[in-house]
């Protein structure tokens, strides 16, 4: 790994967040969390994440709204969607604002690493 | 003495000649006669009634009108007025007692004849009266209940023009009845009234329809379920319809079908926090854990497991009984998935020495199923029967395809206790569990059998279970290659 990722996972579910943030941690990874859309595209701007986690179900400003508003100011940062259960609707509204991937809250983070692993290379190459 | 002769012989032979002359000139008279009251008869008919049966037809002026054309007749042949006038008079009674006797006799014949005609035809109107006046008062009982039935109830001819409206018709649609009749119905309706008019399958004949309603700013949805009129040659001749308001049910299809997403939602994420937290003190990379700590957590780990796949069994369940559940269907070969199963449960089967046979029929047909859906309920299968066999016990799969029934048939066997007959049918139950838990299991959440019974009938196929105590349970379910 030549720089640290960077994650930013963007989830009112502390209880959530903490054990995944902690988990990516030890495997090298650097994380930033924001509770909501808001702070999240606060925290996009200040930190420069390299890959977004995002869930969908939010206050102040849910998933949808603020993967509109992410596409607003950076067309190509990879955003992947976790969710608790599989919604084909919801996941179909996400289909235009091109999302990487999905994750289920209840894989193993192993699939969330491996995710993030093949995003970024296939984001790699396609900047080249 | 022989000229005596000759005169008597002359006399004689006149008196012939005039006899003879006299019928000839009397049959003339009566045919003219008879013929000229062949007419009169003729025309009396017409005008016969009861009250003319005992009237005198011939009158005094038609005597005397036959006894003038008789002397006219026979004076030129007898040369004597007198005696003409004698005959005549005689000829013209005789005859007139006897028309007279045989007019009398054709009125009165005619006479019955049309009384029997009349009263049949006063028996017939009665009749006809009284099926009228049933006609009309079954009309009315019909339109009263018409009138009181809740629901509303829209009648169209093959126009689609209102014929009929019933006041909870009116009511739902809130329009009136004398604007509408002879109109079409949503003829005038505002386009922002009507918000839309949906019709959902050509073989139900349901259509909802949703509409604003003018006092406040709720929709009203109903459901209109139609049926075509046909006469008895089967034309089309109109179409009746019954309207529901179906707004509540509607509402409360909403809020379940919320609620099932809300508590997915609201039971997952805990369960999630728990389970990785959990997790995350196993792996160790939290720091050291004692033996004894481990051994608690594998417990807590191993419940969160059986809970949130209960969560799931029921969740699953429940959009499966809303109707709610998504296949994605996709040309799948079930060769796949069967290997697919296998595979993963080859470790449990190890650890029991149960073998998995597999009997696949070669070059069986891709069939078009939600392969994840199909996995489930194999796995379900396939674990059940290795819960249920003992040590050293076997499990064959089959796949064969049945031409006939144009459908693939799998089945799961196994050598383990078998199922009561009293417990068959019951077995696809939600929570039915048969008594003959192996008491190690706590894995069950009786759910299972009936997860697959719903997904399995939404694949359009059947599912059940054949078994007798002691040798063993098999379970078969068959999916249709044409399914929609």
């Amino acid at each position: 790994m030549e720089k640290t990722i960077k994650i930013l996972m963007v989830d009112d579910e502390e209880d959530f967040t903490q054990p995944m943030a902690f988990w990516f941690k030890t495997k090298g990874y650097e994380v930033s969390v924001a509770n909501n859309g808001k702070a999240a595209l606060e925290k996009i701007n200040t930190d420069k994440p390299d890959i977004v986690f995002l869930d969908l179900n939010m206050p102040v400003m849910d998933g949808f709204e603020t993967l509109k508003r992410i596409r607003k100011i950076d067309k190509t940062l990879p955003v992947i969607v976790i969710s608790a259960y599989a919604d084909p609707e919801k996941l179909k509204q996400m289909q235009p604002y091109a999302i990487s991937g999905v994750f289920y809250k209840g894989s193993d983070f192993e699939e969330g690493a491996t995710l993030i692993e093949s995003v970024l290379r296939t984001h790699k190459k396609l900047k080249k | 003495m022989l000229r005596r002769y000759t005169i008597i012989l002359i006399i004689i032979m006149s008196s012939v000649a005039f006899v003879y002359i006299v019928v000839a000139v009397v049959g003339v008279i009566i045919a003219l006669i008879l013929a000229y009251f062949a007419t009169l008869q003729s025309k009396g008919n017409a005008t016969a009634n009861t009250s003319s049966a005992k009237r005198t037809v011939t009158s005094p002026t038609i005597h005397a009108s036959i006894e003038d054309s008789l002397v006219k007749e026979i004076e030129p042949v007898l040369h004597s007025k007198k005696h003409s006038e004698i005959i005549s008079k005689k000829i013209s009674r005789i005859f007139n007692a006897e028309l007279e006797k045989r007019i009398n006799l054709t009125v009165q014949t005619i006479s019955k004849k049309y009384t029997n005609i009349i009263e049949e035809k006063t028996r017939n109107a009665e009749i006809a009266i009284k099926k009228y006046k049933k006609a009309i008062e079954e009309k009315k009982d019909t339109e009263a209940v018409i009138r009181s039935i809740a629901e509303g109830l829209v009648v169209v001819d093959s126009e689609g023009k209102v014929i009929m409206l019933n006041p909870a018709a009116e009511k739902l649609l809130g329009v009136q009845k004398e604007e509408k009749l002879g109109k079409k119905l949503t003829e005038d309706i505002k386009e922002e009234q009507l918000i839309s008019l949906v019709k959902q399958s050509p073989e139900e004949e349901k259509k909802e329809i949703e509409l604003a309603t003018s006092d406040d700013e709720t929709k009203k949805i109903l459901r209109a379920s139609s049926a075509v009129i046909e006469d008895e040659n089967g034309k089309t001749i109109g179409m009746v319809s019954v309207l529901s308001d179906i707004t509540k049910q509607k509402e409360l299809e909403r809020m379940k079908s919320n609620f099932i997403a809300s508590v997915s939602h609201e039971l997952r994420t805990p369960l999630i926090a728990i389970d990785k937290s959990v997790s995350l003190l196993l792996s160790k990379s939290t720091g050291p854990i004692s033996e004894t700590q481990e051994q608690f957590l594998k417990i807590a780990q191993r419940n969160l497991k059986r809970l949130s796949s209960l969560i799931n069994d029921l969740l699953d369940l429940s959009k499966l009984e809303a109707k709610k559940m998504q296949l994605e269907k996709q040309p799948s070969s079930i060769k796949d998935i069967v290997n697919e199963v296998a595979e993963t449960f080859d470790t449990w089967a190890n650890t029991k020495s149960i073998t998995i046979d597999k009997k696949i029929e070669a070059d069986l047909p891709m069939v078009n199923i939600d392969p994840q859906r199909i996995i489930q309920v194999l796995t379900n299968l396939v674990g059940n029967a290795i819960k249920f066999t003992p040590q050293g016990g076997a499990i064959t799969i089959e796949a064969r395809y049945k031409k006939n029934e144009s459908c693939i048939m799998v089945s799961v066997a196994d050598t383990g206790v078998g199922i009561d007959k009293k417990d068959l049918e019951r077995i696809f139950d939600k929570f039915y569990q048969t008594a003959e838990r192996p008491t190690s299991d706590i894995s069950g959440t009786g759910l299972g059998l009936a997860i697959c019974k719903e997904l399995i009938e939404l694949h359009g196929g059947k599912i059940w279970a054949e078994s007798e105590k002691g040798y063993g349970a098999k379970f078969i379910f068959t999916l249709p290659l044409t399914n929609g």
